[in-house]
C-alpha cells in the first residue's frame, strides 16, 4: 500500500510532467487549482485522470466522486484536493 | 526496408475525388499522383463499418475487427447509473484486439504509426507511434517511445498546435458558416496535414521502419464544411467570390495531398503503397431531432432546466440531457446515431421489462421508420439496425441496442429544439459507407476491383509485411488485388490469433463490479462540441 508521502510526490510528478509543454509559470503547490491557475479545459481534466490512473496503475480510482457533487460537475479543484481524494482511495482497506 | 506503406486518407471518397483524376473538375486534373496510382494499380470502394464513424472504423482498419469485436463504438463511451449517465472518452485502453502495429512488432517488424485516432495512452509498438486526435497538450506523454516528442521537436518547422488536433476549431463542425469565415476555417486545417507529412516523411527517411502508416484527417475535416463546393452535383462554379475563394482553397488542400503521397512513394518507391479512408462522404440536408421523436412516443423527459449558465451549457451540448428517472429509450450523442434501450432494474426503474424488451424494440424500431418530415411527409430514417446484426461480437453489449441510417446518411441532433426535422440552408457533408481503397506496388494487378471491407486492409497489410494473416481477422485478400506471380511466391499464410487485449500500457488490476462502474464516471465533458462529427 502506497504511503501518504508517496501519494503526493507521484501526483506532484504526474501534474509537473503533464504541465510541463503549457509555457506556464505557475508553482505546484497543494493550493494550485486547475483551472484557475493551471488554465484547464474539460478535456485536460479527462487527460489528467488518464495521466494519474497510469500514474498509480488503476482504472478503477472513481474519479466522479471527486469530479461530480450533487450531481454537477465541479467547478475547479485544488492539488490537495485531488492529493486528499487518492489518499482515500488507494490506503483504504 | 519499407515495405508496406499505408495512408489513410479521413472521408477520402470516389465521388468527390473522381472530377479532380479525371480532370472533368473546372480546374482541370488536381490530383496527378494519386491519378497515376490508380492507372497503375488496384482500386475499389471501401465498405466501412456499420455505422461510418472515425473511431470505430479506424480502430477496425489497425485491428482488423469489426467494432462487435474491436469496441469501440463512438467517441464517447457512457454508464448508465440508473438516476445518472456519466459520459467519457473512448481511449486505446478500450480496444479489445491487438493492433497490427503490436502483430507486427511481435513478429520482429518495426512500425511508424502516425494520427491514428483510439492510439492513446499509446501502446508500445517496435517503431515509433503518435496518435491522433490529441490536443497539443498533452502530445508528449502520449507519443511511444517517451523520447520521440524531443525528437520531432527538433525537426525543422515542427509546430506541435499545427500539429494537433484542435477542439474548439473542430467543435464548429455542424455550424453553418458563411464562406468568409468558412475560408479562414480552411485555411488553418491545411498546415496541420502538411506537419503530419513532414514528420512522416523525416521519420521514414531515417527509420526505414518495416511497416509506415500514417492518416492525414484534413479530407473528413474539410468535406463536412464545404461539401457545397465540393459535390459535383451542387457546384455549379459559384455564386459569389467568396464561394470561389473557399473552393480554391479546398482545392488546394487536395493539391497538397496529391504532392504528400508523391513524397511519400518516392521516398520507398518499391514498397507497397496502400491508401484507404475510414468512409466516403455524401451531402445531409436534414436536421434529425430524434430524441424530439422520441418523446412524442413517449419514451424519454427533457431535464429541466434551473436556467443557470452550467445548465444552459449542458442543453447546448451533444449529450442527452434528460430526466433519466422518466427515460427508457434515448440517442446519447449525435455521432452515435444510436438508440439506447434501458432495462428496467433496481437503480433504473423507469427501464423496459427484460420480458418486454424484444416486444418493444420492434414497435420502437416501427415507430422511428415512422418519422417524418412535416413538410413534406418523407420518412427521414432509411434503416434501423439491431446491434445483433450491425456489431455481432464479444464486445457487442457496448453498442447502442438500435443504429439509425437516415435517409440521407446524416448524423442525428440530440438538442431539445422544435422542429423535429428541418432542412439545412446548405446541404452540408456527412458521412457515407463507401469510402477508398487504393493499392500499387509488387504483384498488384491493375485493375478496377469488386467492393471491399474495410477489414480486408488489414489483411492486406499483414501479407505485404510477409506476415501471416491471423484466424480472427474478419478481412480477407481480394480475388484479383494480387497478380498470380506474385501469390505463388508470397502465398497468402494464416497464423492462429494474438493476444485478445490490445490496450498497451499496464492492464488494470481485477476489479469487482462496483469498481467497473465508478471507472466509467469520470466525465467532465460539457464543452466536448466535436463529436457532432
Amino acid at each position: 500500500m502506497l504511503k501518504r508521502v508517496e501519494i503526493a510526490e507521484r501526483l506532484r510528478s504526474t501534474v509537473e510532467e503533464f504541465i510541463e509543454d503549457w509555457g506556464l509559470d505557475a508553482e505546484i503547490s497543494r493550493d494550485t487549482k486547475l483551472v484557475e491557475d493551471l488554465e484547464f479545459d474539460s478535456i485536460d481534466v479527462i487527460q489528467l485522470v488518464v495521466a494519474i490512473e497510469g500514474a498509480f496503475q488503476s482504472r478503477s480510482l472513481g474519479f466522479q466522486d471527486l469530479l461530480m457533487r450533487e450531481g454537477r460537475y465541479v467547478d475547479d479543484l485544488s492539488l490537495g484536493e485531488i492529493e486528499a481524494f487518492l489518499e482515500q482511495r488507494l490506503t483504504r482497506a | 526496408m519499407t515495405s508496406t506503406m499505408l495512408i489513410g486518407l479521413d472521408g477520402a471518397t470516389f465521388t468527390v475525388l473522381d472530377p479532380l483524376l479525371r480532370g472533368t473538375a473546372e480546374e482541370g486534373v488536381v490530383m496527378p499522383f494519386l491519378a497515376s496510382l490508380m492507372e497503375q494499380g488496384y482500386s475499389a470502394k471501401l465498405r466501412s463499418t456499420a455505422h461510418p464513424l472515425t473511431p470505430p472504423a479506424w480502430t477496425s482498419v489497425v485491428t482488423g475487427r469489426t467494432p462487435g469485436h474491436h469496441g469501440i463504438f463512438d467517441f464517447v463511451r457512457f454508464e448508465d447509473l440508473g438516476n445518472e449517465l456519466f459520459f467519457t472518452l473512448y481511449d486505446a485502453r478500450d480496444i479489445r484486439a491487438e493492433t497490427l502495429w503490436q502483430i507486427a512488432g511481435r513478429q520482429g517488424k518495426s512500425v511508424v504509426s502516425l494520427n491514428f485516432p483510439m492510439m492513446a495512452p499509446p501502446m508500445e509498438v517496435n517503431g515509433s507511434l503518435v496518435p491522433g486526435f490529441v490536443s497539443w497538450k498533452h502530445l508528449r506523454r502520449n507519443m511511444w517511445p517517451s523520447t520521440l516528442f524531443d525528437r520531432i521537436k527538433a525537426f525543422e518547422d515542427f509546430d506541435a498546435k499545427e500539429l494537433s488536433w484542435d477542439f474548439e476549431r473542430e467543435s464548429a463542425i455542424g455550424d453553418v458558416m458563411a464562406d468568409e469565415e468558412l475560408f479562414t476555417w480552411v485555411d488553418k486545417h491545411l498546415p496541420r496535414d502538411k506537419q503530419w507529412f513532414n514528420i512522416g516523411l523525416r521519420l521514414l527517411q531515417e527509420d526505414k521502419p518495416d511497416l509506415f502508416a500514417l492518416m492525414m484527417d484534413g479530407t473528413d475535416k474539410i468535406q463536412h464544411q464545404a461539401w457545397h463546393v465540393l459535390d459535383p452535383a451542387l457546384w455549379t462554379g459559384g455564386a459569389t467570390e467568396a464561394a470561389r475563394a473557399v473552393r480554391k482553397l479546398v482545392l488546394q488542400y487536395f493539391r497538397n495531398v496529391d504532392g504528400y503521397l508523391r513524397a511519400l512513394h518516392e521516398a520507398a518507391p518499391d514498397a507497397h503503397f496502400i491508401i484507404v479512408s475510414d468512409h466516403g462522404f455524401t451531402g445531409s440536408e436534414k436536421v434529425v431531432r430524434v430524441n424530439l421523436h422520441l418523446e412524442k412516443l413517449g419514451h424519454l423527459t427533457w431535464r429541466e432546466s434551473d436556467g443557470s449558465e452550467a445548465a444552459r451549457r449542458r442543453d447546448m451540448s451533444n449529450f442527452a440531457n434528460l430526466d433519466w428517472s422518466a427515460t427508457r429509450a434515448f440517442c446519447p450523442t449525435p455521432s452515435s446515431n444510436g438508440i439506447v434501450i434501458r432495462k428496467r432494474t433496481e437503480a433504473c426503474p423507469a427501464g423496459v421489462p427484460p420480458e418486454e424488451y424484444e416486444a418493444f424494440r420492434d414497435r420502437l424500431i416501427a415507430d422511428l421508420l415512422d418519422m417524418r418530415d412535416d413538410e413534406t411527409g418523407e420518412r427521414v430514417i432509411a434503416e434501423v439496425l439491431k446491434r445483433e446484426d450491425a456489431f455481432p461480437g464479444e464486445c457487442m453489449e457496448r453498442a447502442p441496442d438500435l443504429t439509425l441510417v437516415l435517409s440521407d446518411h446524416g448524423f442525428v441532433s440530440v438538442r431539445n429544439r422544435e422542429p423535429a426535422v428541418v432542412t439545412r440552408p446548405v446541404p452540408l457533408g456527412t458521412h457515407h459507407p463507401d469510402g477508398i481503397f487504393v493499392m500499387t506496388g509488387p504483384g498488384v494487378a491493375h485493375a478496377r476491383g469488386a467492393d471491399m471491407s474495410i477489414v480486408d486492409t488489414t489483411a492486406i497489410a499483414a501479407h505485404s509485411l510477409g506476415l501471416p494473416i491471423p484466424e480472427d481477422f474478419e478481412g480477407a485478400i481480394p480475388d484479383g488485388l494480387f497478380d498470380a506471380v506474385w501469390l505463388g511466391e508470397h502465398p497468402v499464410r494464416h497464423a492462429a490469433a494474438g493476444k485478445a487485449t490490445g490496450p498497451a500500457q499496464a492492464a488494470p488490476p481485477a476489479r469487482d463490479a462496483e469498481e467497473e462502474q465508478r471507472e466509467e464516471m469520470l466525465a467532465q465533458l460539457r464543452l466536448l462540441g466535436y463529436i457532432e462529427d
